[in-house]
């Protein structure tokens, strides 16, 4: 404990200044300790990830021995990440403008954070109403609570609206219900086995979570991963891109009452499990992906049927798509509905299709590109408007984009093995990225004789999600699912 | 464009999947299976060595040595189909779907190679029994208690065309009170523990719980985390449970549909 709190405030400081240059934007905050120490002797640390004119990512990192200063006036997406700074590792950011706790509940006591204290025996608290809403006030203003339970088949969160007759005013979110202290879950974990905690961060993204957890340890060891491994891998991640964005397009013409694509889109997506289970044996890719490669390999017979397969239902989604985009009551619906302007997007640090369709052109296949996507280019599609449009017309670009870099990678599938052996031996940390079908997710791991003492993610629900209450302003509640479903955010990715 | 939309739609391929097919179908599930005549010591020594959760056990009671396999607890990845030599294969049928807890679990006697306590439901007969409760409604409101959104993905999937949930006169509803059933998923993270105590005392009585996948029987991967209660059962009263990580279609309906069973015939109810 020798360190000053000055000496922390220099390192933050540089990092608050890169934030403040224009060509930066945040990625992630995140802490760790030193676990050499126990108990309040740890030091503990903090992590500013930063993109740097869109091609690198730097990491400034610096001891903490007091309160640091918020980042958030300087990069409103600061504001989750330090907030989650505090509920975790106790680490009080001055200047926050909102510094409620996040992760944790009423029923959470005070000074319990769980990454540097003994959380094992966490005393149940019930002060249930403490939690304080923002209030908007006047004539005929009217507060609608929805959730944590919803009506249809998706996961918990609450939305609270302040609306004017049908005008929604202000939409505040609550979020991390399904918050299952995960990151936390990965401390002494064996490396080998953090891979199947990667795949239920969220379920529906797996082998992305997955991959970027493996790529994160071959990265850290100088594992090279053989090329048909890493074929196989951008298979999966773009099959998974196509079941995503498929559901989501049904899911959106279901939103606005129009049956006959939701039925269409789900059998699409439904056909593509079914080949996943045909030749991987995984409906959702589970298992495959595992450090030093993958579990499964294609037989040449089995390249061209599976390429069949995939082409076929993106083919007949592209038809349907068309239908979609021509039809003048899905028009009137997407059109100008839930805009999120590039300006408020650039500002809260927003990823994947939700900032392409906002004008801001962003691809971790593009900047940032790890195994097979080293040898491609990937083409970025954009659009300008950031209204429910935009969103749906960039997953409909990227499904036929995704179905011909799969068949891309399938044509030319490099002969060889498809897995490396994983030498592991003393002390390694590494980052990496992959382009989820939500967007930039990255995986930072810290690895000591074969077991994970720390492991953050990054995830593109945790970034976006507090863009959707900047969206809703001036639209009616009765669009709010669909402009939900346009951003389609992951509740337990964020909540982790 | 909205008669293009409709006219394609009725010239689109018929994939509706039949009851036969379906029933406790597990393909893609990654749910191992155990051939018993292949079973050695050192193979079941290694399997249990290998699993990441508890699913496989070595239990030494009596002068015998039983291996273990709690579906509840499987989380299918594949590791004791590597390990086991042939004696662990994925399943093609997982019948132990909307069972008690006690029946999610299977022992083999390493001796004598073979399993103890045969508790198999009969297929043919349950299936037959399942197709007399086909057209009778039951609603279902579905609670995600904590979930990866694995289990919602699939139980979003009973409703597509190839198992379309609706034939059987079995409808998602939005409000615990229109409720015969709450289909809950997930660890119950500490934060979901009250809405989902409310959700279960707003639901008419008598009331029927499912609980969904590895995380809703037994807590899963996520079981000794600091912000999870523990599995369905640690909230609510459960009447039967659903394995898997996360349970394909098939598996989630014949569990719907055995716990209807089950109750419908209390003779039929699986021994524990």
């Amino acid at each position: 404990m020798t360190k000053t709190p000055l000496n922390s405030e220099a390192g933050v400081s540089r990092a608050l200044d890169l934030l403040r240059a224009a060509n930066t934007r945040l990625v992630s905050i995140f802490g760790s300790t030193d676990l050499d120490r126990i108990g309040d002797n740890r030091v503990r640390r903090v992590h500013y990830l930063i993109d740097v004119n869109g091609r690198e990512y730097r990491m400034l990192s610096s001891p903490v021995t007091g309160p640091i200063p918020s980042a958030t006036e300087v990069a409103p997406a600061a504001a989750w990440y330090e907030r989650e700074l505090h509920d975790q590792y106790g680490i009080e950011c001055v200047g926050h403008p909102d510094p409620r706790p996040l992760l944790f509940h009423e029923n959470w006591p005070e000074k319990v954070h769980p990454m540097i204290h003994d959380a094992s025996h966490v005393p149940w608290i019930n002060d249930e109403g403490q939690y304080r809403f923002l209030r908007v006030q006047g004539d005929g203003v009217c507060e609608v609570p929805v959730g944590p339970i919803h009506a249809g088949i998706i996961e918990p969160g609450h939305f609270r609206f302040s609306v004017v007759g049908d005008t929604v005013l202000h939409l505040e979110l609550r979020h991390f219900y399904t918050h299952k202290g995960t990151e936390k879950l990965f401390e002494k974990t064996p490396v080998m086995d953090g891979v199947m905690i990667a795949e239920s961060v969220s379920g529906d993204n797996c082998f992305s979570h997955a991959v970027a957890y493996c790529q994160a340890i071959e990265t850290a060891f100088a594992i090279s991963v053989p090329p048909r491994a890493q074929a196989i891998r951008l298979i999966g991640l773009e099959l998974e891109r196509m079941l995503a964005h498929i559901a989501d397009v049904g899911a959106l013409c279901g939103d606005v009452g129009f049956g006959v694509p939701a039925a269409y889109s789900a059998r699409l997506k439904e056909s593509l499990l079914q080949a996943s289970t045909r030749f991987f044996g995984t409906r959702f890719w589970r298992g495959v992906a595992v450090p030093g490669g993958v579990t499964r390999d294609l037989s040449n017979a089995e390249t061209s049927e599976f390429g069949r397969m995939v082409t076929s239902a993106a083919r007949e989604f592209q038809q349907m798509a068309r239908l979609i985009l021509h039809t003048s009551s899905v028009q009137n619906r997407f059109a100008s509905t839930g805009i999120l302007t590039a300006e408020i997007a650039r500002q809260l640090a927003v990823v994947g299709p939700v900032a392409r369709a906002s004008g801001i052109r962003l691809d971790v296949r593009r900047d940032h590109p790890s195994g097979r996507y080293r040898d491609i280019n990937v083409e970025v599609p954009h659009y300008k408007y950031g209204d429910v449009l935009a969103r749906a017309r960039i997953r409909i670009d990227e499904t036929a984009i995704s179905m011909g870099l799969i068949n891309e990678a399938l044509k030319e599938l490099p002969a060889g093995s498809v897995l490396a052996p994983v030498p592991m031996a003393g002390t390694a940390e590494a980052l990496s990225a992959v382009e989820s079908p939500r967007g930039e997710l990255l995986y930072w791991v810290r690895i000591r004789d074969g077991k994970i003492t720390r492991c953050h993610i990054k995830s593109p629900s945790f970034q976006n999600w507090p863009a959707l209450p900047l969206a809703m302003p001036g639209n009616i509640i009765a669009d709010f699912p669909v402009i939900n479903k346009s951003f389609n955010l992951s509740y337990s990715g964020c909540d982790r | 464009m909205i008669g293009d939309a409709v006219e394609r739609s009725l010239r689109s391929p018929q994939v509706l999947i039949s009851v036969s097919e379906l029933f406790s179908n597990a393909a893609g599930s990654r749910m191992p299976d155990v051939q018993p005549g292949l079973l050695t010591d050192e193979v079941a020594r290694r399997v249990v060595a290998a699993c990441p959760t508890s699913a496989l056990k070595i239990d030494e009671a009596a002068g015998r040595t039983h291996l273990i396999l709690d579906y509840g607890e499987c989380i299918g990845c594949s590791r004791c189909v590597a390990a086991g030599d042939g004696a662990f294969r994925y399943s093609e049928k997982v019948a132990r779907c909307g069972v008690s807890k006690e029946s999610l679990v299977r022992r083999w006697d390493l001796q004598s190679r073979a399993e103890v306590v045969q508790d198999e439901p009969a297929l043919s007969q349950a299936a037959e029994q399942i197709r007399a409760l086909v057209g009778q409604a039951l609603n279902i409101r579905q609670v995600d208690a904590g979930s990866c959104n694995g289990c919602e993905a699939e139980i979003g999937a009973l409703t597509n065309p190839y198992y379309d949930l609706e034939r059987f006169g079995i409808h998602f509803v939005a409000s615990p009170k229109h409720a015969d059933m709450l289909l809950v998923t997930g660890p119950v993270t500490r934060n979901m523990a009250a809405a989902l105590k409310n959700a279960y005392d707003a639901v008419p009585s008598p009331k029927l719980v499912v609980a969904v996948g590895a995380c809703g029987c037994s807590g899963g991967i996520f079981g000794g985390s600091h912000a999870v209660v523990g599995p369905v059962d640690a909230v609510i009263p459960v009447n039967g449970y659903i394995p898997g990580c996360p349970p394909t279609p098939a598996m989630l309906l014949t569990g719907i549909l055995q716990v209807l069973r089950t109750l419908t015939s209390p003779s039929r109810r699986p021994r524990s």
